[in-house]
């Protein structure tokens, strides 16, 4: 083998001169240089942040701040629980509702698709990422809502038994439909991502599936989801971002009453419309106030984000526990030993 | 493989039982419908743009500033020129800054990094940006930028709001693509004397490249929508402006002022506008996608 | 293979080129902002009240020769611009805190807030069959937005219109959902006259409403009611003139019922007094044609705009000038064509000594 010619010159890699691994030292000490600075930037903002909430949390110590049931400007009076209560709703609806159709329609697009209609579906969905985000509240409030209102009102009533969902007058802002836009909004970016990541299973697995005589939906079920799960999760934590962030659709759509709605059909609030909608008039402790908000967010996608790394390791030890044997699983396992960070 | 055998053999233990069809044909139609659910919405919103917007359409709407006479019931409100050429530098520069550091940190978190305390550090750091609403980031900017210097609104500010907007979302989806490249691929390059950053440059990156083209079309996708990003920064104009470091008029923001006016023609020129964003946005993903050589990895 | 090194290569170029591009005009924003435009026109950066926002950007269309960026992001928001020296003027509806003149005066120059127009606060209402001007008193209105008042034939609101058929539709109340000056001038009529409303509910930007949906904007509370049949919400004039609204006749103090009207938003002017400051605050007006429920507008600046350093410098101070005596003078005759009212007589003069007073280094801008 020694004879043969190899990149880098016709000499094995440990007879490298310093010369030549000078390229791999740059770009490695490069790149860590990069990830440090970006980190110490986002310190930065964060600190930054702290910095102008701080005299709001001076004011009503973190925990009363955070958990205090009282959000009243005129009386200075600051607590973010209807705020939190309201985006942690919010955000759950938008993911219960959007991943599921994503993943679906990311499945449908790779595997069950004709081949013709792929790159235009695809582009459709994509489409659905163009719209801008004070579009989506304007005909959610204009078109969606009130269009929705009678079917809200009807299962409010006959659920009216059931604690949250039922017995109670419907507005046409709400929880409800605040949370089927945002799903809406999340669509494209959890499918493309799930798409990627389904797009990239070996295809000796699916065909192996498929040899051993499953129908599709089983080849689905066992080479393609299992696969995917990681990254799917990866998708859907980008787009449960984007949702527990968006700020304009949700001061539209959410009806902006800062207080604890008892059921899915009324009004809220949430953390990240608070901002959008009191920031430009507000002055001395309402505006560290809503600072103060925005850091409650930050906690909050820290706290979901922890959460979902650590149920995607579990899962990803669970599969190695069992042996899923060849070098896809062991590729599959540390990608997701990588992706929750162990 | 005995799977011929099967057409010949009803009991063969390959033949699909009907329990197992339906359920096949069960799951495969809730598949489809969810799908068509997906673009359910879609449709409704591309009508409800055309029907609001399409009437603003013009010439003159794509290349005349806006003008702020806007009292006098026959008088020429202008077009979005200067919002379209705002939008389209602010985002260009953003995406300037924010695409090649995101794939640079991601490529850092996939090879180098891996599962060391401070890869899972920066991980970390990433994901809860991903989370924090787009205003506090204009805010953010506002704070160290703008008052912070001491200085005025411009439209590279408006950049940077953006580009921290971005960041996350390239770092976060180039990751996950990066990850999917098959080790073999890395091994065998490795084995057969490359050194690393060759391997990355020329091996990694390539099969990576389409899927992470989709990561960041949405990145500038959602870049380009956002309003409150750069309501605190980049500054409101009526005037076409080449200079970032000037007032930036943008499409999100003239949008917005417009779609509260009283005047019913601005409000129209609102929708227009919107209906341009989209279509603009649009147009840049399908010829991102027309340029770039499709190659799936496996 | 080479591609991609050089797209690589390519894009970190494209970086650095982008960062130096923004290096050097970093640099040139913070000098006089005059420099882009060609042929010494001037350039005047302002921010603030998104109420007043069409008017000025109409009064600077129509003077050739003159730039006004102006950035809609709220009064406060205004407030925080000009004190910290990011625009050259700041924009709000309710007059100056002490604390906020202190900020804007802490820039070397004492701060000057000049009243600048008018506009009044429609009750709007959707109710078919019932025409405009329905008569409504600050007790009952605030009692409807309270929940008190529960539907339209209620006895209150049929003691005031003893000639009007009144259906039994329920009442929606609209308010606001966002913070704002409208809410403010709303609430703060409401809390004059009806002192159940004063202590539930208070005055300002943001109330705790107890009852009705909130909309966002003008346009969110006009659509909302225009949606909903038996609701009734506060719409600027502007708005609900240009849509045609159905809008009440509001009982002032003088206990006539005025339509609003840009004739009896004027006329709310009438009599108020004015502080040295010069910020007014129209509450309960007493002229006998006055809308009750009116409010204004200021622009603030620095007294001295040069030492106090805005960034369009020299320029900037001289086209704010323009803009100034344009605004008080030719530009009110032209805010009945968007419905916007002008400032009564005795307030105008003083707004214009005010603008006169104005100085850029010691030598006047004004007039």
């Amino acid at each position: 083998m020694e004879a043969a010619s190899v990149p880098g010159g016709g000499r094995s890699v440990l007879g490298r001169s310093p010369l030549a691994r000078l390229p791999d030292r740059a770009l490695r000490y490069g790149l860590t240089a990069l990830a440090g600075a970006i980190l110490a930037l986002i310190a930065y903002f964060f600190v930054r942040l702290v910095g102008e909430a701080a005299p709001a949390f001076e004011r009503f110590g973190v925990f009363g701040f955070t958990f205090g049931s009282e959000w009243n400007v005129n009386a200075e009076q600051f607590g973010a629980l209807p705020l939190l209560v309201g985006t942690l709703i919010t955000s759950a609806l938008a993911l219960l509702i959007g991943v599921p159709v994503a993943v679906a329609a990311a499945v449908y697009a790779t595997e069950l698709c004709p081949v013709r209609l792929r790159t235009p579906l695809t582009l459709l969905v994509e489409l659905l990422a163009a719209v801008p985000s004070v579009v989506y509240g304007l005909w959610g409030i204009f078109f969606l809502a009130p269009k929705l209102q009678p079917a809200e009102q009807w299962v409010a009533n006959k659920l009216s038994f059931v604690p949250f969902i039922g017995g109670g007058l419907v507005t046409i802002p709400n929880y409800f439909i605040t949370g089927l836009v945002l799903a809406i909004m999340i669509l494209p970016i959890v499918s493309a991502i799930s798409r990627e990541v389904m797009a990239t299973v070996p295809a000796d697995h699916k065909e192996a599936a498929l040899g051993l005589g499953a129908t599709r939906w089983e080849m689905i079920r066992t080479a393609v989801l299992p696969f995917s799960r990681s990254g799917i999760v990866g998708g859907a934590m980008l787009g449960l971002g984007r949702a527990i962030g968006e700020t304009i659709a949700v001061t539209i759509l959410i009806g902006n009453a800062p207080k604890l709605s008892s059921h899915l059909f009324e009004q809220g609030y949430s953390l990240a419309a608070v901002i959008a909608n009191e920031f430009g008039e507000a002055q001395g402790l309402h505006r560290n106030a809503l600072f103060a908000a925005g850091l409650v967010l930050f906690v909050l996608t820290l706290l979901v984000n922890g959460v979902a790394r650590g149920l995607v390791l579990r899962a990803a030890r669970g599969r190695m526990a069992q042996g899923t044997g060849d070098g896809g699983g062991e590729a599959g396992a540390r990608l997701a030993e990588t992706v929750a960070g162990a | 493989m005995s799977a011929h055998g099967a057409s010949t053999q009803p009991l063969s233990r390959f033949a699909v039982s009907p329990a197992r069809r339906r359920k096949d044909l069960l799951a495969r139609a809730a598949i489809l419908a969810a799908t068509l659910l997906a673009l359910i919405p879609l449709v409704l919103i591309i009508y409800y743009l055309l029907r609001k917007g399409l009437g603003s359409w013009s010439t003159s709407f794509f290349t005349t500033d806006p003008t702020g006479n806007t009292f006098f019931k026959n008088s020429n409100i202008g077009g979005i020129k200067s919002a379209i050429l705002g939008t389209l530098e602010i985002v260009a520069l953003a995406s300037a800054i924010s695409i090649p550091i995101g794939i640079c940190v991601a490529i850092w978190l996939v090879e180098y990094g891996r599962s060391s305390r401070f890869a899972s550090v920066v991980r970390f750091a990433v994901d809860v940006l991903t989370g924090v609403p787009s205003i506090v980031f204009g805010l953010f900017i506002f704070i160290v930028l703008v008052v912070g210097t001491g200085s005025t609104y411009a439209g590279y500010k408006g950049s940077c709001a953006l580009a921290l907007l971005m960041l996350p979302v390239v770092i976060r989806s180039a990751e996950v693509i990066l990850l999917l490249v098959p080790s073999g691929l890395r091994e065998s390059a490795l084995a057969l004397g490359a050194p690393r950053w060759r391997v990355i440059f020329s091996v990694v990156l390539p099969t990576a490249l389409p899927g992470m083209l989709t990561g960041v079309l949405l990145a500038v996708a959602r870049a380009a929508g956002e309003t409150a990003p750069l309501l605190f920064t980049a500054g409101a104009t009526l005037k076409t402006n080449f200079n970032l470091g000037q007032f930036t008029n943008s499409l999100p923001v003239q949008i917005y002022n417009d779609v509260i006016s009283p005047t019913t023609s601005v409000e129209h020129r609102a929708w227009g506008a919107a209906l341009t964003l989209v279509s603009i946005i649009l147009l840049l993903n399908v010829i991102a996608r027309l340029a770039s050589r499709r190659s799936r990895l496996g | 293979m080479i591609n991609n090194k050089m797209g690589a290569l390519a894009s970190c170029a494209v970086l650095a080129f982008g960062l130096a591009a923004c290096g050097s005009s970093k640099s040139s924003s913070s000098s006089s902002g005059t420099s882009a435009s060609s042929g010494g026109s001037a350039t005047v950066s302002g921010a603030g009240s998104t109420f007043a926002a069409p008017v000025y950007q109409q009064w600077a269309s129509s003077l050739p020769g003159l730039t006004v960026n102006y950035q809609a992001v709220g009064s406060g928001a205004g407030i925080t611009a000009i004190a910290s020296k990011t625009v050259d003027f700041g924009a709000s509806d309710p007059p100056l805190k002490p604390a906020d003149e202190a900020a804007i005066g802490k820039n070397g120059s004492p701060a000057v807030q000049i009243p600048m127009f008018l506009g009044a606060i429609t009750v709007s209402y959707n109710l078919p069959g019932v025409p405009t001007g329905m008569k409504l008193d600050g007790k009952t209105l605030g009692d409807i937005f309270l929940g008190n008042v529960k539907t339209w034939n209620a006895a209150e609101i049929k003691a005031l219109n003893p000639g009007l058929t009144l259906p039994s539709t329920a009442i929606t109340v609209i308010h606001r959902s966002d913070s704002s000056g409208t809410t403010a001038g709303f609430t703060g009529f409401l809390a004059a006259v009806n002192p159940e409303f004063k202590s539930k509910v208070g005055e300002g930007k943001t109330v705790p409403w107890p009852t009705g949906t909130g909309a966002k904007g003008n346009a969110g509370v006009a659509g909302s009611v225009a949606q909903t049949v038996g609701a009734v919400g506060y719409v600027e004039q502007a708005y609900a003139l240009q849509h045609k609204f159905t809008y009440a006749a509001v009982k002032n103090k003088a206990g006539n019922f005025v339509s609003p009207t840009l004739e009896s938003t004027t006329a709310a002017g009438e009599g108020v007094t004015v502080p040295a400051n010069l910020g007014i605050k129209i509450k309960n007006p007493s002229s006998p044609k006055a809308y009750p429920i009116t409010s204004q507008t200021f622009i603030m600046v620095n007294q001295d705009l040069c030492k106090a350093g805005v960034p369009g410098g020299e320029a900037a101070a001289k086209g704010l000038g323009k803009f100034l005596a344009y605004g008080l003078g030719e530009g009110q005759s032209i805010l009945g064509q968007a419905d916007y009212a002008q400032l009564p007589a005795a307030i105008l003069e003083k707004s214009k000594a005010a603008a006169a007073g104005l100085q850029c280094n010691g030598s006047s801008i004004g007039g």
